[in-house]
């Protein structure tokens, strides 16, 4: 299998190329562009029922992923994430951990790769979709998408940054979630909630909030007149 | 009449200076600026020479785009007998394309993807099938047939995909593609896949010519979209 | 202090450097990320104008009514700043003479030497639709300003006819007019521009690649629908 990020950063876009029969990717729903014709599509709820339940409540991803397996050799596919950005590839090796905001995640490679939705608690809770993080923990390749460019910061000691921002974390580091700027900072500051991380290892960072998007997008929203 | 497209691929603009007397044709709402001596006419899109019941069709057809999430029903002509400059962009974020049509080359082009034409060039709506409809895809396409330039726009990346045999799009990430090759529109998988992959309908294409595919999709981020939404 | 734009043009994300002391205001929202020794204050009104400054700003200027004002406590930090959309950030120094005209939502971000005020463009502006109200940047220092796509710097020397949502600025010398696309009252509705700006004079115009309302226009109406 041979795999490639073109037009990166403004639109990132992974192309695979499956060489030999049997070989595979899962992606997430709706993430498919183009692909070869003898390529079979499965379907499936990605770690049963219960597992594909508990991620849609957490973490807003869809229940179902596909499956891509070739039934040729050098049979190519097309992915991409739903928005503007860039996207990014990383290799776990056995019992590496990643932590990815969960609407980060475009595909991975491997079956013992593991993605567990984590409760961010109920702070997070409130602090807006799109916070919830997936516990990656290799063996695997991970294919991650950002909205925007993707800023890394070297964390060594604190840095606090808006929830909207957040693409994932190395294992160095644990976070909290934070009234911004003092009580009035909650309620006008037009930040909310931002998060607090601490310890070594790189935080990486989205330039742009999917929640600024929607907020710009409301006023033009259809109005639903049975209201 | 010379061309630059600056910005690409994220925000690609259309900049054309026309020579005296030369025309532009453009996608209603996609100026950004132009010098003062050109004059701007605006005009129904019904192609060229047509006949009363063509344009009664051109209406009902641009109605029906309308309500599918497809453009306008006016296209703007810019023109001057000094010439001089326009610059054009499409209303997304993404891609421009010239492409070269000529008597051996017509260019079947997604509706929502079409920003200015120059020459004899005329698009012509064409469905793309009863499954395309059904499947809410909104697949309208545009025939492009003529001699001259015509400037495709996409949301995101474009990718020229020379086909040789048989190749698979989904039907939101068509900008355009060759008259010479054929299509149809199916779903991706079986019955389960149709319905849960998230995948909608795909395009086959079979025989020999130029997909240009793009690597953003509207439905998708829609879809991205909808649950950050407030009520 | 001084600002450092990285990932230009597509996703823009401005740097603002910070020494011990120095402080810089924001749009509200616009904070991506910040060292730890950043304190921050929530104010109404641009700081210094008052109540009546902060309303007119958020009512005609479309801005946000409050602002949040980054100081760098005890020692250098740093302040990550993104606008709303895509699209490219730039720095435009003001020298204390000439002044700069910026469309609402393209400004991001100033010092406090930079004063900012509501410009009232007159009866002309109630027509377009899109906000004709400038936000009257003076003073001296670098002002931040987003675009929504690429950003084109055009020195004007004469005339020039702009689609008004793809406005970003422009510097005191510029002069304009509103006026009808095309010859018509409704060949200018059918063209779609609706109304555009006849610019003229002697000065720097800024525009961007994208018209943001066109594209609210067409996003938005393929979202599904909200209440009311």
């Amino acid at each position: 299998m041979q795999y490639g990020i073109l037009d990166a950063p403004d639109f990132a876009m992974l192309k695979v190329r499956l060489e030999q029969p049997g070989e595979k990717i899962t992606a997430e729903s709706g993430a498919l562009v183009a692909m070869g014709p003898s390529i079979e599509v499965q379907t499936s709820m990605r770690g049963g029922l219960l597992a594909a339940a508990k991620r849609k409540m957490l973490g807003g991803e869809s229940i179902f992923q596909n499956t891509y397996i070739a039934q040729a050799p050098d049979q190519d596919l097309f992915l991409s994430a739903p928005a503007e950005g860039d996207m990014r590839v990383l290799e776990l090796g056995p019992g590496q951990e990643f932590f990815l905001q969960s609407g980060a995640y475009v595909a991975h490679i491997g079956d013992s790769l593991q993605l567990d939705t984590q409760w961010g608690g109920v702070k997070s809770f409130f602090s807006g979709v799109g916070f919830f993080m997936l516990r990656v923990v290799g063996p695997g390749t991970l294919f991650y998408a950002a909205y925007g460019a993707i800023h890394e910061v070297q964390v060594n000691g604190q840095y606090t940054c808006d929830t909207g921002h957040i693409v994932g974390f190395g294992p160095g580091l644990t976070y909290g979630i934070r009234k911004f700027g003092g009580f009035k900072g909650l309620f006008f500051s037009g930040e909310g909630l931002v998060c607090g991380f601490e310890g070594t290892g790189s935080l990486l960072l989205q330039t742009r909030n999917p929640a600024s998007l929607a907020s710009f997008l409301q006023p033009f929203r259809p109005v639903n007149s049975r209201d | 009449m010379q061309h630059q497209i600056e910005h690409g691929p994220a925000f690609a603009w259309l900049k054309v200076q026309l020579a005296p007397g030369e025309r532009i044709q453009a996608e209603a709402g996609a100026m950004v600026r132009r010098t003062s001596q050109l004059t701007m006419d605006t005009r129904l899109n019904a192609g060229r020479g047509a006949g009363f019941f063509v344009k009664i069709w051109a209406i009902f057809v641009a109605f029906a785009r309308k309500l599918l999430g497809g453009e306008t029903l006016f296209v703007n002509e810019f023109h001057g007998p000094q010439g001089g400059e326009v610059v054009l962009a499409p209303s997304l974020s993404g891609q421009i394309s010239h492409q070269l049509l000529s008597s051996g080359r017509r260019l079947f082009v997604q509706s929502g993807s079409y920003l200015a034409s120059t020459g004899t060039v005329d698009t012509r709506v064409r469905w793309g099938g009863l499954r395309a409809m059904f499947g809410g895809e909104g697949l309208i396409l545009l025939e492009c047939s003529g001699d001259g330039d015509l400037f495709v726009n996409s949301y995101g990346g474009i990718v020229a995909m020379p086909i040789d045999g048989r190749f698979v799009v989904d039907t939101g990430h068509i900008v355009a593609f060759d008259g010479t090759l054929d299509f149809r529109v199916k779903s991706v998988g079986g019955v389960k896949s149709f319905l849960f992959s998230g995948e909608g309908l795909v395009c086959e294409f079979s025989g020999q010519g130029t997909v240009y595919i793009q690597s953003r999709n509207m439905k998708a981020l829609v879809g991205w979209l909808t649950p950050l939404l407030r009520g | 202090m001084y600002y450092e734009i990285l990932y230009k043009p597509t996703h823009s994300l401005a740097i603002a450097h910070l020494a011990a002391g120095e402080s810089v205001r924001a749009e509200a929202s616009a904070m991506v990320g910040m060292t730890h020794n950043i304190g921050v204050q929530t104010q109404g009104a641009a700081g210094s104008g008052g109540l009546f400054k902060g309303l007119k700003r958020a009512f005609l200027g479309g801005e946000s009514f409050f602002t949040n004002l980054f100081t760098a406590q005890g020692a250098a930090g740093q302040v990550s700043l993104a606008p709303q959309l895509c699209g490219d950030m730039i720095v435009h120094q003001l020298d204390g003479h000439h002044q700069l005209f910026i469309q609402g939502s393209s400004y991001v971000s100033a010092p406090d030497t930079v004063q900012l005020d509501t410009q009232f463009q007159g009866f002309k502006g109630f027509f377009t639709g899109e906000s004709l109200f400038f936000l009257a940047a003076s003073g001296q220092g670098p002002v931040l300003l987003n675009a929504f796509g690429a950003i084109e710097a055009l020195d004007v020397n004469g005339e020039l006819i702009i689609d008004t949502g793809h406005l970003v600025a422009f510097t005191s010398g510029i002069h304009y007019e509103v006026s009808k696309a095309a010859e018509g009252w409704i060949s200018s509705y059918l063209s779609g521009e609706g109304l555009v700006l006849r610019v003229y004079g002697q000065g720097r115009v800024y525009l961007q690649t994208r018209n943001p309302s066109e594209y609210g226009r067409s996003v938005g109406s393929k979202l599904p629908p909200r209440g009311n």
